[in-house]
């Protein structure tokens, strides 16, 4: 058996008296789709917080390919290899399409800052290769992102494009584990399956293993290899699509108590 | 079949039409608003057009050539004064205006480079390093001093940073003046480390390998190198490696953390960098001056830093440079009250020209102000007002026409002030009334203003100096809230 791409191990992080993470445990194949789903609170962005080295887990580990990433600041994390996007789109607003992808490729340059004044051959060297990144994250995404476009200030952007560009963003940074926080959230149904189709893409002609936190089941149903479902920090179901859809824990926990009798 | 979907989704702008409606005509629509105002615009698209070298070469053959066309000191002393002010903007923009760090104990580092050159070469210790050595060595120390002052923009952002930063830079400012008796544990007597308010002097000028700065010429000469230097160092910053990072910060920093930005390291980094530019800074005006005084490090250049920044459009390279001649070389203009004159009517027509956009309102509103101006100056001689024909009014470039004009009553104060309480008023007015109102009302308040300018405000020329700089301030922004060079930004929440 192959080493997990990403691995949790007994994470648990509370508020106060508030436990948004109760000693939840996953692990995610090289390559595989987990969806997470869960009503609000559940503590889907919370685990996509400790992941990424926003909070540290109060108990539990967090491993990347086999390597400790707990405790790890985010831009250590994004480093080694985990790369997100937000709920709320953050891009940088005032940089242009290009600017936002190169600035994500910072951690993969060496070039130093008299180096690029000066224009040492490593710096410009570093420059072609961030241009030819660019094309390639963005190529990914048809025609949507490029021609005029790539340098048009981000908040010029559709709010698809945003989220389309927030991706791209991700993957510049040279991660091979995506989070996806609620990708498809605000989108039109076009729209909506066309993020499934990339997102399946991603793991298809790229290789990335992802974890997507998803409302829209349709999304979730299209892109899953395995569904997660969170309630109160604690993982209620787990398993293909129609287990977790069908399981009573996760009705009761969408619906309320007695819902799955009644149906 | 995937593949084939993502790229082929019908997409509205590109290749065939451009027309409204779609993207890409929605997406320029800010650069088209931009273009098309006002009559000045053809001549800045003809100038955009012009390559960026050659953008760059008109300004710095300008700068090349003044030393040459004059031999005036005063001149060339405006240019060195400018220079040191342009090497701080350059600075405190890496901070400021990419990093988006709100440093207000910025020119502690300007003080603190000067002090430390002054240390080094001057009768005060008795130490003359040479010139190679000491500049080293402050650029080296006020870059320590700059990541020390930098460590509590590892906690704080936005205000919190500005406060403590500002605390620094006052705290500078009180060491500077009280350190002239400070009482070392192992010395019997207290030592004068700073020489208090009144500085240090006798300060050594600049002196490589036997050629020493002496003349103003030749600190002008340095630091337009200096600025060259910084300015393209600027501009290769702005979009490598480390600009990116730093602007992105100054989006969003938690979204920058996590795009691979180290955010602590940068800010320091930010803060280091601005602080050795200021200290080199500080070690030329130190060696210009041929001594160091704590009052130049005061709040106002501050302010004047922020405005020029601010002015230019924050992060522009271009923007600094002109935002930075604008707060140096205008104030200095002003000292004259005929350039003064000049200005406020060059400022109150191109506002007017500018803002109205059509030539034939522009000429309505012109001639019905001079209309206004004789039927005033007909109304005040039938009311019998005392007026006056004194030298003072009829000299100066514009004394035929506004001879005639503007009236000017013998109890000058009385009327000015009435003048000047009646244009606030009716300036507030203005703001409330819908457009044709206010183009009614126009002649009228251009009139009062003028009225105002000649009758009251010439009489203090050291206060209106301070007026029109703000007025002129206000208008520009007023006009262009980026900035003059800056592009429209939205902020994010």
């Amino acid at each position: 058996m192959t080493e997990p791409a990403l691995s949790l191990r007994g994470v648990t992080k509370r508020f106060g008296g508030l436990t948004s993470l109760d000693n939840f445990s996953l692990d995610v194949e090289p390559a595989e789709i987990v969806s997470v789903i869960g009503p609000n609170g559940a503590g889907k962005t919370t685990l996509f917080n400790v992941v990424t080295g926003v909070y540290t887990p109060d108990e539990g580990r967090v491993f990347l390919h086999g390597e400790d990433v707990t405790g790890l600041p985010p831009e250590k994390v994004a480093r080694q290899g985990i790369a997100r996007t937000f709920q709320n789109v953050r891009l940088f607003l005032n940089l242009t399409v290009r600017e936002n992808i190169k600035a994500a490729m910072f951690g993969r340059t060496r070039a130093s800052l008299l180096g690029s004044i000066v224009g040492s051959p490593l710096a410009r060297r570093e420059e072609v290769e961030k241009e030819e990144q660019v094309r390639e994250a963005l190529e990914f995404f048809g025609t949507r992102l490029q021609g005029y476009r790539l340098d048009q200030p981000a908040y010029s952007l559709s709010y698809a494009n945003r989220r389309r560009l927030e991706i791209a963003r991700a993957m510049a940074t040279g991660a091979s584990v995506l989070l996806l926080d609620e990708p498809a959230a605000g989108m039109n149904p076009a729209e909506t399956k066309e993020i499934a189709q990339i997102i399946r893409r991603l793991r298809d002609d790229r290789g990335y293993t992802i974890v997507v936190i998803e409302h829209d089941m349709h999304v979730v149903e299209g892109i899953s290899d395995r569904v997660i479902a969170l309630d109160h920090g604690v993982q209620i179901a787990a398993g293909s699509f129609d287990e977790v859809a069908t399981s009573p824990a996760v009705i009761e926990a969408y619906l309320g108590k007695g819902a799955a009798v009644t149906k | 079949m995937s593949e084939n979907q993502t790229g082929n989704q019908p997409e509205t702008a590109g290749e065939s039409g451009r027309g409204i409606g779609t993207d890409e005509w929605v997406a320029q629509h800010e650069q088209r608003l931009n273009q098309a105002s006002g009559p000045f615009a053809a001549l800045g698209q003809r100038w955009l057009q012009l390559p960026r070298g050659i953008q760059w070469l008109v300004p710095l053959t300008i700068a090349l050539l003044i030393p040459f066309l004059t031999s005036n000191d005063y001149i060339l002393r405006i240019g060195v004064n400018l220079g040191l002010f342009l090497m701080l903007v350059v600075g405190l923009n890496l901070t400021v205006g990419y990093a988006g760090l709100l440093d207000l104990g910025f020119v502690a580092f300007y003080g603190f480079g000067a002090y430390m050159y002054a240390f080094v070469a001057s009768p005060q210790f008795g130490i003359h390093w040479p010139t190679w050595l000491a500049i080293p060595m402050v650029i080296a120390v006020t870059a320590l001093f700059g990541l020390a002052l930098g460590t509590p923009s590892r906690r704080l952002s936005g205000d919190y940073l500005a406060i403590a930063t500002l605390f620094f830079g006052q705290m500078f400012l009180v060491l500077a003046v009280s350190s002239d008796a400070v009482q070392f544990p192992w010395m019997q007597e207290p030592v004068d480390v700073t020489g208090g308010a009144n500085g240090i002097t006798n300060v050594d000028p600049f002196s490589f390998f036997g050629f020493t700065f002496s003349s103003m010429t030749s600190y002008y000469f340095l630091l337009l190198g200096l600025i060259v230097i910084g300015v393209f160092a600027t501009l290769r910053i702005h979009n490598s490696r480390h600009g990116l990072a730093w602007r992105a910060m100054g989006e969003d920093a938690l979204a920058a953390q996590h795009m691979t930005i180290p955010p602590v390291r940068m800010k320091l980094l930010a803060f280091t960098v601005g602080a050795a530019v200021a200290g080199l800074a500080g070690s030329v005006f130190a060696s210009v001056q041929l001594g160091v005084f704590p009052s130049t490090f005061k709040l106002p250049l501050l302010i004047m830093l922020y405005a020029a920044l601010i002015l230019g459009g924050l992060g522009s390279v271009p923007g600094l440079v002109i935002g930075a001649i604008i707060m140096v070389v205008l104030p200095e203009v002003l000292r004259f009250p005929d350039y003064s004159n000049w200005l406020f009517f060059i400022v109150l027509i191109v506002a007017v020209v500018t803002t109205l956009k059509s030539w034939k309102i522009i000429t309505a509103v012109f001639v019905s102000t001079l209309a206004v101006g004789f039927a005033a100056n007909g109304i005040f001689l039938a009311l019998g007002v005392p007026y006056l024909t004194t030298p003072e009014w009829t000299e100066g470039p514009l004394a035929p026409i506004l001879g005639a004009w503007v009236f000017m009553p013998e109890d000058r104060l009385l009327y000015g002030n009435i003048a000047f309480v009646l244009l606030v008023v009716a300036i507030a007015w203005m703001t409330t009334r819908t457009r044709r109102t206010r183009l009614i009302a126009l002649p009228f308040v251009l009139w009062l203003a003028v009225f105002t300018w000649e009758v009251r405000l010439l009489l203090e020329p050291s206060v209106t100096r301070q007026l029109l700089i703000g007025a002129l301030l206000i208008v520009l922004m007023a006009a262009r809230p980026q900035g003059l060079f800056g592009k429209p930004r939205v902020e994010v929440l």
